[in-house]
């Protein structure tokens, strides 16, 4: 049996609608200070379309 | 553009442009693999022949459907179409600053080997800030932040509670103003914990919205590096202290916030260390240093790294099942509610929405350049004058880079950290490619647990 399970997530094309608010955490103003990622913050938009 | 691979048993693809992830067996996965190079009838005759006990060809015609349908629907090799939008936030947002890292103080009570900052010198002479420098640094965030209601202040060194009375007075001028001025500050306190005392630990717990301590895991890893000027090292002294701060903490934001360096690439067992002091909220970071330093990470230390990155993603899996979570910062996501992609395309906006103030008021793009007369922006009175190096990190996004844009996890770093590509290249838009195959390794180990979680299998 072949199994592809689709998982939810945000669609990042979608999120180009109503995106760049600009009111998310700065990337690199929390835990790290020495390395850029983006994928652990929260969107702080709350009228996007997630 | 898909990214597929294997971790823990389970096989992963990832549509990047569309953000979209499957969970597949191994079937579908070189199905998926194949489908954009080979036509239908070979492929499925190959994959027929290959797992002939596992699969019947209808399964196989029906699979090969059903990846016809997602690409259809815009779930599987979505085009990259965001390349023209890569500057257009900085551009809407041209100016405007959201977050300062204060350096409250080039001193520091530890004397620390690798550090980046040069036990809080940063190359240059010994420092504190004053209120009335702090206090400008304020007003010039309040006043460069345009709409921006959430603006960012890292107290930070050296040790920023060696001039800690500045940095309470700060704190209380800006709740002074934020309500008039309609801003709400998040502070941050980056701390060694040498200083910590109930005072700091109420203080904190009341304003700071994240607690950043530094921790190396053992302690004689940490005792290694983190000495006090006699060479005696820290681990006794802070870790009571941390532990009593995050007892208090009452489930606000910290972390514990480690190092690991070519001493240590076994970092798991100092996340083990963590874990048992009591800490729940960790991070553990590559050492960033110059290549010949006797500390940095080397090539042979790479697949060590790699494979303990992959033991901490099963020991998440492992503590989640038993009730005892953690967190590490670097596999946190949240595929459903994570950042839009004018977020993911615009690199970490140092020099610009972004930047570091000095304890004499200069500007710079961001912690790490601070010392570097060439990088020096301006100061907080006059504003940002050097509007070539401005212009240059306002440049540095995703797109910026050959490199990333073939790189299957260029939506998550959203293009790496100019710092560490201008020690790797001498070039702000160059890339860090060792600090590179961390990070995709980081992002395969954080998506596979992401992935496992909404499915409910860490229950």
């Amino acid at each position: 049996m072949i199994q592809i399970k689709t998982i939810q997530t945000r669609n990042l094309c979608e999120s180009a609608k109503n995106g760049g608010c600009g009111e998310c955490q700065t990337s690199c103003q929390s835990a790290c200070k020495t390395s850029c990622g983006i994928a652990n913050q929260n969107c702080e938009n709350k009228n996007a379309d997630k | 553009m898909i990214h597929t691979y294997s971790l823990l048993g389970y096989h992963i693809v990832l549509d990047v442009c569309s953000g979209s992830i499957h969970l597949v067996d191994e079937v579908s996965l070189r199905l998926i693999e194949g489908y954009e190079t080979r036509d239908r009838e070979s492929l499925l005759s190959e994959l027929a022949a290959r797992y002939a006990r596992q699969v019947s060809r209808a399964e196989l015609e029906d699979a090969y459907d059903q990846v016809t349908a997602l690409k259809a629907a815009g779930k599987l090799f979505a085009p990259d179409t965001f390349a023209p939008m890569a500057g257009e936030l900085k551009n809407r947002s041209a100016g405007v600053v959201k977050a300062l890292c204060l350096h409250v103080a080039h001193v520091c009570n530890l004397n620390c080997a690798y550090c980046f900052a040069s036990q809080g010198k940063y190359h240059g002479e010994r420092a504190l800030m004053s209120f009335e420098t702090g206090q400008r640094a304020l007003d010039f965030l309040v006043e460069h932040s345009g709409s921006r209601r959430n603006l960012e202040v890292d107290f930070f060194g050296g040790e920023p509670l060696m001039n800690f009375q500045v940095v309470k007075d700060l704190v209380r001028y800006a709740r002074s103003v934020e309500q008039e001025k309609g801003k709400n500050f998040r502070f941050t306190l980056t701390t060694n914990g040498m200083l910590i005392d109930d005072e700091v630990i109420d203080f904190a717990n009341r304003e700071c919205h994240n607690v950043v301590l530094s921790l190396d895991g053992r302690r004689e890893i940490h005792d290694r590096f983190r000495v006090d000027y006699a060479g005696r090292g820290s681990f006794d002294r802070i870790v009571p202290k941390f532990q009593k701060l995050v007892a208090a903490r009452g489930g606000k934001n910290y972390y514990m916030r480690g190092t690991f360096t070519h001493a240590n690439p076994d970092f798991l067992k100092d996340i083990e260390a963590m874990l048992e002091l009591g800490f729940t909220e960790l991070s553990m970071e590559p050492v960033v240093c110059a290549p010949d330093d006797p500390s940095a990470l080397t090539e042979a230390d790479k697949p060590i790294v790699m494979e303990q990155y992959e033991k901490l993603a099963e020991l998440m899996l492992r503590r989640e099942k038993e009730g005892r979570p953690f967190t590490f910062y670097h596999y946190m996501i949240d595929l459903t509610g994570g950042p839009c992609i004018y977020k993911r395309i615009s690199g970490c906006g140092s020099g610009t929405e972004y930047m570091a103030v000095t304890p004499w008021g200069d500007l710079y793009p961001c912690h790490q350049f601070v010392g570097e007369e060439a990088f020096r922006l301006g100061d907080i009175w006059t504003g940002v004058t050097n509007t070539a190096v401005q212009g240059a990190f306002a440049a540095c996004n995703v797109y910026a880079r050959e490199e990333c844009r073939t790189c299957w996890a260029r939506l998550y770093c959203s293009g790496g950290c100019a710092a560490n590509a201008y020690h790797a290249t001498g070039r702000i838009d160059g890339v860090y490619g060792y600090g590179c195959d961390l990070f995709r390794k980081r992002m395969e180990c954080a998506l596979l647990l992401a992935v496992l979680r909404q499915l409910g299998e860490t229950a």
